[in-house]
């Protein structure tokens, strides 16, 4: 079996495969619970998980530091996280005043490559699972963060838009963990 | 060679799904199985249409066969099927001696117990592949030692 | 551009037909997909046949013009998954090449295998998708009267 047939963009495929297998987690949620809240709740959850256990893996390919600011934080997000795993780079925009909310743009989400939502699924975060993701990577990193979606592109917005907003460092004491 | 990043993303989720799955009805570990196997399935569907829209036409089984060990695997697990043997009475067994989705649990025989919820989407992406390029079976696997995998397909004719 | 765009299932029922807007016989284009399916079975057992010839474009999806008729022209496409795919043109329409049919196959099947990737799409089910929707009628030829403006 030696034989190579063709040589296939793996990176793209395990993307593939991802989104797919993203999809029928969505799917299954979709069966299990009957308001999209709730499906957004567990999705956010999911997230959270796949996102404390993420960190040690960025940490040990990116060799990075403690970030100084809350800028920093965001460009390592943007330019780093996003890219390492998601092979997506957002742009970052939508500064608070005070420097503790941004706003990730994502113009291509490689999680809804192929979905179209149906029309009475107007609640469901389909993307859910990244806000959960980003906020249990930074907890691990003695952030408190919110992190939602104002703006979806499978809702018929022109941009997806994910919002991060800053709560308060953590202290070195492990996190509460989710309840 | 360090594992590709987005791999790492894609294994988690599959773990989120499978410890999802097992956090509800606890007494029905044969449902369960069976909702993971159905994820494969429909992920495994979606996959062939994908890898060979654009291959040429597949003359018979046994190449359908070569597509699922060869481009099917190599994009699931980047390898291929180390190993496919048949009856030519529509047994094929594909062997794969380190199976990815295992390699992370092989590290001690107490895992052992925990093989078949990491097979049951494995099974249903072959199972997935094959019906929807018109081929129907029954796919069962089985760890010969860890993580060596074989995977047997019965063809069901009809 | 087409008249008429169907999209059959490996199982032969119509997972999608859309006609083009100004077709007054649009059942007979119904009935038209549906006699081509024999033929589109024909084609693709015989090329099954003849494995000793090993040209490649025995091993094509596009199987070409299935057969010939007064007043259309009929052609065919199938895929790995055994999905059909029809497109019917005018016989008056001589301007349309093979080359350009092939490739309306070809966008028309990227289309489909995005469909199917769905995750809320259940495979055997009517094609509802918009984004399938808007390539397929982008090959159709348009309302030839202009009279009333598309009110969207």
């Amino acid at each position: 079996m030696s034989k190579q047939t063709r040589a296939f963009d793996n990176k793209k495929l395990v993307g593939e495969l991802f989104t797919l297998t993203y999809g029928a987690l969505v799917s299954q949620l979709i069966k299990d619970y009957e308001k999209d809240e709730e499906v957004n709740k567990q999705l956010d959850k999911m997230g959270y998980n796949i996102g404390i256990r993420l960190v040690e893996d960025f940490m040990a390919r990116s060799n990075m530091g403690k970030c100084q600011d809350f800028r920093e934080t965001a460009d390592v997000l943007a330019k780093m996280a996003f890219k390492m795993y998601l092979n997506i780079t957002p742009t970052i925009a939508n500064w608070s005043p005070a420097n503790d909310e941004f706003s990730l743009m994502l113009d291509n989400n490689p999680l809804v490559e192929f979905v179209e939502l149906p029309e009475d699924r107007s609640k469901l975060n389909y993307s859910n699972v990244l806000c959960g993701a980003v906020r249990g990577a930074l907890e691990m990193l003695q952030l408190e963060v919110e992190a939602w979606f104002p703006r979806d592109s499978l809702k018929g917005d022109n941009v997806t838009e994910l919002r991060i907003k800053f709560i308060r460092k953590l202290t070195d004491a492990l996190p509460a963990g989710e309840d | 060679m360090q594992e590709d990043a987005t791999n790492v993303l894609f294994e988690l989720l599959h773990d989120e799904l499978i410890s999802y799955v097992y956090s509800n009805d606890i007494d029905m570990k044969s449902k369960q199985i069976s909702i993971l196997e159905s994820h494969g399935f429909r992920i495994g569907q979606s996959l062939a249409e994908q890898l060979t829209k654009d291959s040429s036409r597949f003359k018979d089984e046994l190449e359908i066969m070569k597509f699922v060990c060869r481009d099917f695997w190599s994009a699931m697990y980047q390898k291929q099927v180390d190993n496919l043997r048949t009856n030519h009475q529509g047994v094929y067994v594909l062997q794969d001696n380190c199976f990815k989705l295992l390699k992370r649990i092989s590290s001690g025989k107490q895992y052992l117990e925990f093989a078949p919820r990491f097979l049951a989407i494995p099974c249903g992406f072959v199972r997935g592949a094959l019906a929807n390029l018109g081929i129907n079976s029954i796919v069962t696997a089985e760890v010969i030692s860890m993580p060596a995998v074989k995977f047997q397909i019965m063809i069901q004719r009809v | 551009m087409a008249v008429c765009i169907g999209v059959i299932a490996k199982e032969n029922y119509p997972l999608y037909i859309r006609c083009a807007p100004n077709v007054e016989n649009e059942v007979n284009f119904h009935f038209t997909v549906h006699t081509s399916l024999d033929v589109i079975e024909e084609k693709v057992a015989s090329l099954g046949k003849s494995t000793s010839i090993s040209t490649t474009d025995l091993r094509e999806f596009y199987l070409g013009q299935l057969y010939p008729s007064e007043d259309y022209r009929i052609y065919g496409y199938v895929t790995n998954t055994k999905v059909k795919f029809v497109i019917v043109v005018e016989a008056a329409n001589t301007q349309l090449r093979d080359n350009e049919v092939r490739s309306m196959f070809r966008r028309l099947h990227n289309a489909y295998t995005d469909v199917i990737c769905n995750p809320f799409h259940v495979p055997g089910d009517k094609i509802k998708s918009k984004s399938f929707d808007s390539v397929a009628s982008s090959m159709i030829v348009p309302e030839r009267k202009k009279e009333n403006p598309l009110v969207i």
